[in-house]
């Protein structure tokens, strides 16, 4: 256990040489794009000179040369200061800090979406192979995976919230309902709280969203569950359970999906960072204040610092969640090891 | 094996994020050589677009091709089309550019006087530079509409652009909304609205986010138009552009560079302090000075002009003293909305932008830009502009600002009944909104230029034959049908009717692809 906990922590350690090279990866791309933050800010209206925006630009230290640009930022980095947005001239991180509990709720709610449904039709598929069950969900699940967000959220937005008048139709929340703010998910803290209506409030506008992000990965995981249940069924080892009158019921659950669950979970976790980094399109759809669509619009406006940190947080994301599912799969297989 | 594992999906996942930001250099391209052309050769051309105008330059290039031009369309991404354009490295690129002055001033100025700003197209024409010059440099009507009308001819011979059209803005809002009118400018007013049942407006906004709640600190439209529902300025404008008093009652003008405004006595702000000059000064003065605004100099100093310097009289008399005489100073007044000078100093820039307090009919109550912001009525507000009724406090208690940068969920939010007011409906939205009998849609001409600008310094358009035979070639009216419905407006310049000193005589080139087709040849390429 205690060689575990060791290595866990070499894996953390060893995410600091990777942030440091997506800080400055980051950092030269965005500087080798075409287009200037100041010019983009300045707008189109007249009388700007070309003398106005070079003023401004010095005053944002964009005319010192890259490597000196690339050392202050990195000695910021250092002391934790990701710097000032270029547009709204608000510091980075509270830019981040705002937008992130929004995406980290949507990215929940659809893994939870995705899970409860794909995990139950993937088991059942592999149990009625061939069934018209099967059929029917394996074509579900690839109609999943390739709707486009864009395409079901427009869907799911027309018939819930314009015919049925269900669901809102976007936003996080209806003004006057918000949650006193503890950890900024408002389910979890309306529910800290005791805030019933802010709960059920705050579900309604998870809802549409939610179902749109989950549905391309419930789509993947079912037919993941689906293959690796088919195939661990055909080991000898359930056969054994079988043959030694184990209850059919506790051979699926215990013998076989607990070990048809290794390859999901490795696939659940590259998702979960799709989930965290790739929803501007569900996030502007549904006008969900999340960091998808702040890191969108900064890099259309090259807002350089703000793109910079935002990288940096997927990447750490990307790398945390990577852990977290290697260490889960200790947990399924006591066998493997980090 | 678990290491190696590891290490792999680390890079993945290094990959997968530095795609993002590939993803803008793919639309980017590598640049074109020259296309200088022979003599008895056919014209090649590469259109550039953005996007969102991909169909229409697919539809240029094939009205290019039937008279015998080897026309390709390339989509960009703007900031880089623009780059790669202001290098000359570009032949022919769709633009637009707003005007928000109602006035040549920002708009066929900066894009066409030589070395301007916005000049894309490298255009330069002594005679234009002169007469624009001439324009801008007395405040005398007349003089400024003939310069005006000389430098529309000038551009007409010139055809330094394919000269394009203007779109009308379509804008929608539930019927029990009253009194609502779509400015111009874009402005959304809601002091002047009502509602029949109810006491919230909520608007959903065309935008992602806007960019902050200091008045001094953007250049964005969206970001003003709900700013200006916080924020009150010395004066501002009817829906169709005519500047009208607001916070100031009247103003002189004794010499040509010199303005005096009388402010209205008892205007309060929301923190109840009163508004006086010392205000009024404090404003200009923090726009006007480098670095006043937490350190940073605000964006919005130019759009100023020659002010000079900003003097408090007495305690409601302010003069504006400029270097030289600036014929759209009150429109550019208009741009600029009053702050309350001891709460700014009291508090700081940082906290007045994230708890503003004006003088306008709304005041803030919360939100946060990339959502919504929420205000409510201002009771003590004076009453607004005496030329735009209502006077006096605004008519509904609560007034909230989303942010829905998609279309066609703004729509379907105002079906439901969830927003009341609703910024930019696309033609083929439109028809469907105007059959609903909740909903009232009005369209208000737009202030915003398209075209398809030639780079005028290179071949093959630096010859004058082949940019005029281009603006033959092209069948604007289909194209613009087929796009646009019946929005969009032929443009024969660069000139718009809204603003000051259009030329109504000039006829836009027509359709003529034998003319084209004819200068062609003259100039040296085959033709079909």
């Amino acid at each position: 256990m205690r060689r575990t906990h060791v290595q866990i922590l070499e894996r953390v350690l060893a995410t600091v040489p990777i942030a440091l090279g997506v800080a400055i990866a980051v950092f030269v791309l965005m500087r080798l794009m075409p287009g200037d933050p100041v010019d983009i800010m300045m707008g189109e209206a007249g009388g700007v000179t070309q003398d106005d925006v070079d003023a401004l630009r010095a005053e944002l230290g964009l005319d010192r040369p890259l490597a000196s640009q690339l050392g202050a930022y990195l000695a910021g980095l250092a002391r934790g200061d990701l710097g000032r947005s270029i547009q709204s001239s608000r510091p980075v991180t509270d830019v981040i800090l705002e937008a992130l509990p929004a995406t980290i709720e949507l990215a929940l709610y659809s893994l939870v979406f995705a899970l409860a449904l794909a995990v139950p039709i993937g088991v059942i598929s592999a149990l009625r192979q061939r069934s018209i069950i099967d059929r029917a969900s394996m074509a579900g699940s690839f109609l999943g995976i390739s709707m486009p967000a864009f395409w079901l959220g427009l869907l799911g937005i027309i018939v819930f919230s314009l015919h049925l008048g269900w669901l809102p139709t976007s936003g996080r929340i209806t003004y006057g309902y918000e949650p006193e703010t503890i950890t900024g998910l408002f389910t979890v803290d309306a529910i800290l709280t005791g805030n019933i209506p802010a709960l059920v409030d705050s579900l309604k506008h998870l809802v549409l969203p939610a179902a749109t992000l989950g549905a391309g990965v419930a789509g993947v995981v079912a037919r993941v569950v689906r293959s690796s249940m088919l195939e661990v069924l055909r080991a000898d080892y359930v056969l054994f359970a079988r043959a030694k009158g184990v209850p059919e019921r506790s051979v699926t659950v215990r013998h076989a999906l607990r070990n048809a669950l290794i390859p999901t979970v490795t696939v659940v976790g590259l998702q979960v960072g799709t989930l965290l980094g790739g929803n501007m399109i569900v996030e502007t759809i549904f006008g969900w204040p999340g960091l998808g669509r702040v890191v969108v619009d900064a890099i259309f406006s090259r807002d350089y610092p703000l793109v910079q940190a935002a990288v940096m947080v997927y990447a750490l994301t990307f790398v945390l969640v990577n852990l977290a599912t290697d260490v889960l799969y200790t947990y399924l297989n006591p066998k493997m090891t980090l | 094996m678990k290491a190696s594992l590891m290490l792999r999906r680390a890079s993945w996942s290094v990959v997968a994020l530095t795609a993002v930001l590939l993803l803008v250099f793919l639309t980017t391209g590598a640049p074109e050589g020259g296309a200088a052309q022979a003599a008895g050769k056919t014209l090649a051309v590469v259109i550039d677009a953005e996007a969102n105008r991909a169909d229409e330059a697919e539809a240029i290039a094939a009205d290019l091709r039937a008279i015998g031009i080897d026309a390709d369309v390339r989509i960009w991404e703007w900031s880089a089309l623009k780059d790669s354009a202001l290098k000359g490295e570009r032949q022919m690129y769709l633009t637009d550019w707003g005007s928000a002055y109602f006035d040549p001033f920002d708009l066929a100025v900066p894009k066409l006087r030589t070395g301007d700003r916005g000049n894309y197209s490298h255009y330069s024409n002594p005679a234009f530079d002169r007469a624009i010059d001439a324009a801008l440099t007395t405040i005398d009507p007349e003089a400024r509409r003939r310069a005006y009308y000389e430098a529309q001819s000038i551009l007409c011979d010139d055809a330094p652009w394919i000269f394009g059209y203007y779109l009308s803005e379509t804008e929608a809002a539930r019927a029990e909304v009253t009194n609502w009118q779509p400015a111009m400018d874009s402005r959304i007013n809601l002091h002047d609205v009502g509602l029949v049942r109810g006491d919230t407006i909520v608007v959903g906004m065309k935008t992602d986010k806007i960019v902050t709640l200091d008045p001094a600190m953007h250049r964005e439209r969206d970001t003003e138009t709900v700013i200006r529902n916080m924020f009150d300025g010395l004066v501002t404008r009817t829906w169709d552009g005519k500047v009208v008093p607001e916070i100031a009652e009247s103003w002189t003008t004794p010499a040509d560079n010199v303005y005096v405004f009388k402010i209205r006595k008892g205007i309060k702000f929301h923190n109840g302090e009163e508004l006086d000059a010392d205000d009024v000064v404090f404003t200009f003065e923090r726009i006007l000075k480098e670095g006043a605004i937490a350190g940073r100099s605000s964006p919005r100093a130019s759009l100023l002009g020659p002010v000079e310097k900003v003097e408090k009289i007495d305690k409601y008399t302010v003069r504006f003293t400029l270097s030289s005489p600036f014929p759209v100073f009150l429109q550019a007044l208009v741009q600029t909305q009053v702050v309350p000078k001891d709460y700014i100093q009291r508090v700081g820039d940082e906290e007045f932008a994230r708890n503003p307090v004006g003088c306008g009919p709304f005041k803030y109550v919360g939100g946060r830009l990339d959502d919504q912001i929420v205000m409510e009525r201002f009771d003590d507000y004076y009453g607004g502009s005496p030329d735009l009724p209502p006077v006096g406090p605004a008519k509904v208690k609560r007034v909230i600002f989303r942010m829905m940068p998609d279309p066609t969920v703004r729509i379907t939010a105002l079906k439901a009944g969830e927003v009341q007011i609703v910024q930019q409906v696309p033609p083929d939205l439109a028809a469907n909104l105007r059959r609903d009998k909740n909903v009232q849609v009005k369209a208000v001409e737009g202030t915003r230029v398209y075209c398809v600008e030639l780079n005028c310094a290179k071949p093959p358009f630096d010859d004058v034959r082949v940019r005029k035979a281009m603006n033959y070639a092209v069948n604007w009216d289909r194209i613009l049908q087929t796009i646009y419905g019946g929005t969009a407006t032929r443009l024969a310049t660069a000139f718009l009717p809204s603003g000051f000193g259009f030329n109504p005589d000039l006829k836009p080139y027509p359709y003529d692809p034998e003319r084209a087709k004819a200068l062609l040849s003259e100039a040296g390429y085959l033709v079909r």
